[in-house]
């Protein structure tokens, strides 16, 4: 009888694991190693020819230490969360951002479309038009990184979805804390510019989102087809 | 092919064959690296030092759960069954390759060879 628990540890050495993990990845493997050597020896060879082949497997699994650990750890470098949701709405977020300081600095400045009592409302159509290809970035970079439907859908309206947080958090307690007089005497200004840096950005992101979805399941649906 | 080969491709069809073997019953290390092996003729096969940082692998994205029964030896094997995730995820992946080979296919026409 061969002790498949001792060649195992022999040849994975400390996994640093915790201990109850560690043991079950040995018990797991050293099983498969008895189910090998018995296997070589349905098949005729001798019991030192068994042995030697299955310490063949065993041996090989030297290389894997790492592999094991980074496989067994909870979370990875990066987790599946950090790849389908968060950096592509970071990409998102940014794409946008930057689109709206270019064109500020260098393009078309805003368009006063609604002034009264000295507060407007300005709307940036040249960015606003810039919305969808942003949107469409960020479900992309979701969808590649084979991220589900909500998360490229997160991923893509995630600039408004930060502006809705900033409009019903942020705004509400500065506007409380300096007691600023105009935005209380002025509530319909407040919705106003909730729905030009929200919900219109968040319904221009969607278009772009939804032209991904749109694609993504066009590409899906051409093999099905060639076959 | 061998699965230890370190390319995409190689990583790609080893992930395919493992679920699309536990899509059809739940198997347990050894019995998958035997199954692979003998219904591809020893054309694909594993080491245990490819097929279980695989397995993890695909455990730790939710694709396999693995569970300690026993076996019809009465042993305590680890069983692998695919989960809803797995399902779900088994379906583009197959998609993926036979457009692949499809394409594969046409530029070569290895299919006549």
């Amino acid at each position: 009888m061969h002790d498949w628990i001792a060649v195992v540890r022999e040849n994975l050495n400390e996994l640093d694991l915790p201990a109850e993990q560690e043991q079950a990845v040995v018990t797991e493997m050293a099983a498969h190693l008895e189910d090998l050597y018995e296997d070589y020896l349905r098949k005729g060879l001798s019991d030192a020819e068994a042995f030697q082949c299955s310490l063949e497997q065993a041996t090989g699994l030297r290389t894997t230490r790492r592999k094991i650990r980074r496989a067994k750890c909870k979370e990875g470098l990066m987790n599946s969360r950090t790849k389908t949701l968060w950096l592509p709405g970071l990409a998102t977020l940014s794409a946008a951002s930057i689109s709206l300081m270019l064109l500020q600095q260098f393009a078309y400045l805003h368009p006063e479309v609604w002034q009264k009592d000295g507060g407007a409302l300005v709307v940036d159509l040249p960015w606003l038009l810039l919305l969808p290809l942003c949107g469409a970035l960020g479900a992309y970079l979701s969808q590649r990184a084979r991220g589900q439907r909500i998360a490229s859908l997160v991923a893509g309206l995630f600039p408004s979805i930060i502006m809705f947080a900033v409009f019903c958090v942020l705004i509400p307690v500065g506007v409380l804390v300096e007691r600023n007089q105009f935005i209380i005497h002025h509530p319909t200004y407040f919705m106003l510019a909730l729905v030009n840096w929200t919900v219109i950005p968040a319904l221009l992101l969607f278009l772009g989102v939804v032209v991904v979805w749109l694609r993504s399941a066009d590409r899906e649906a051409l093999p099905s087809r060639a076959s | 092919m061998n699965a230890q080969i370190p390319s995409k491709i190689a990583r790609g069809s080893a992930e395919l064959a493992i679920l699309a073997l536990l899509n059809e019953q739940p198997l347990y290390g050894f019995q998958i690296a035997k199954h692979i092996e003998e219904r591809t003729g020893g054309v694909l096969r594993f080491t245990m030092a490819s097929l279980y940082p695989m397995l993890y692998e695909l455990e730790k994205r939710g694709h396999v759960k693995g569970s300690w029964e026993s076996n019809e030896a009465g042993r305590d094997r680890r069983y692998y069954s695919l989960t809803t995730v797995g399902k779900k995820a088994l379906a583009p992946l197959r998609r993926e390759w036979r457009a692949f080979f499809h394409a594969l296919d046409t530029l070569t026409g290895f299919s006549h060879a």
